[in-house]
């Protein structure tokens, strides 16, 4: 299976792209695909950040659904 | 029971401008069951940083995702707060210093739940809303990555 992932603020400026496709295999939690993630992009294990699953909040024990799309959100500054 | 509203667009490109803050007060003259209006406005601080002082934000966000959460925030205050009505924009883009980059609008019957419902709403955008913000820097073009407290 195949998941989109999107990159916002300063994990953008890591990763290099606003999003990418990334290969995802059955009953892939939140925690494997940082893992992930942390070795394709060292510097992120630095980084605050929460993941949303299909635009929710997620955490890192949830599976991650086929197609879904999944944002990586740094620290919120609104307001 | 339970009122649904139609989700409304937040965001606006650029700075909100005064003239527009003062529209929207006209808009609500007709609205005669309103005793008590709330406005929260946020402006951008020239901060001192070691780059320089802050000279702007720029804004950007999970759209879709952010234009959702806000709808979901009006939804939850209308039903904890007794309000005639709620406006909320935020700013999208690059907004200078000493200008509005968030309006929040609200109005009710009485006092009480406008004060009430203005802070509430205000500490939700700030805790939930997936906007990010580059704070830039002097005059060289650095930033600094915004981050709530």
């Amino acid at each position: 299976m195949s998941i989109n992932i999107l990159y916002f603020g300063m994990l953008a400026e890591i990763s290099g792209q606003a999003k990418e496709s990334f290969p995802g295999k059955e009953n892939m939690t939140v925690k494997d695909l940082k893992e992930q993630l942390f070795e394709k992009y060292p510097q992120l294990r630095e980084k605050k950040f929460k993941v949303a699953i299909n635009q929710k909040i997620g955490d890192d024990g949830m599976i991650i659904p086929s197609s879904a799309e999944i944002a990586l959100l740094p620290p919120f500054a609104g307001g | 029971m339970d009122k649904l509203h139609k989700p409304k667009k937040v965001f606006v490109p650029g700075a909100i401008s005064p003239q527009f803050v003062a529209d929207s007060i006209a808009k609500h003259q007709s609205k005669v069951n309103i005793g008590a209006h709330a406005i929260f406005l946020g402006q951008i601080r020239a901060d001192e940083k070691e780059e320089g002082f802050v000279t702007g934000i720029e804004y950007s966000a999970y759209e879709e995702m952010a234009e959702q959460t806000f709808h979901e925030i009006r939804e939850d205050a209308f039903s904890k707060f007794d309000l005639i009505c709620m406006h909320i924009y935020h700013s999208i883009g690059l907004v200078p210093t000493g200008e509005i980059s968030l309006f929040v609008f609200v109005s009710s019957a009485h006092r009480r739940a406008a004060f009430e419902a203005s802070e509430y709403i205000v500490e939700q955008i700030k805790t939930k809303v997936p906007i990010f913000g580059k704070e830039l820097v002097g005059p060289a073009g650095e930033y600094i990555w915004k981050e709530n407290k």
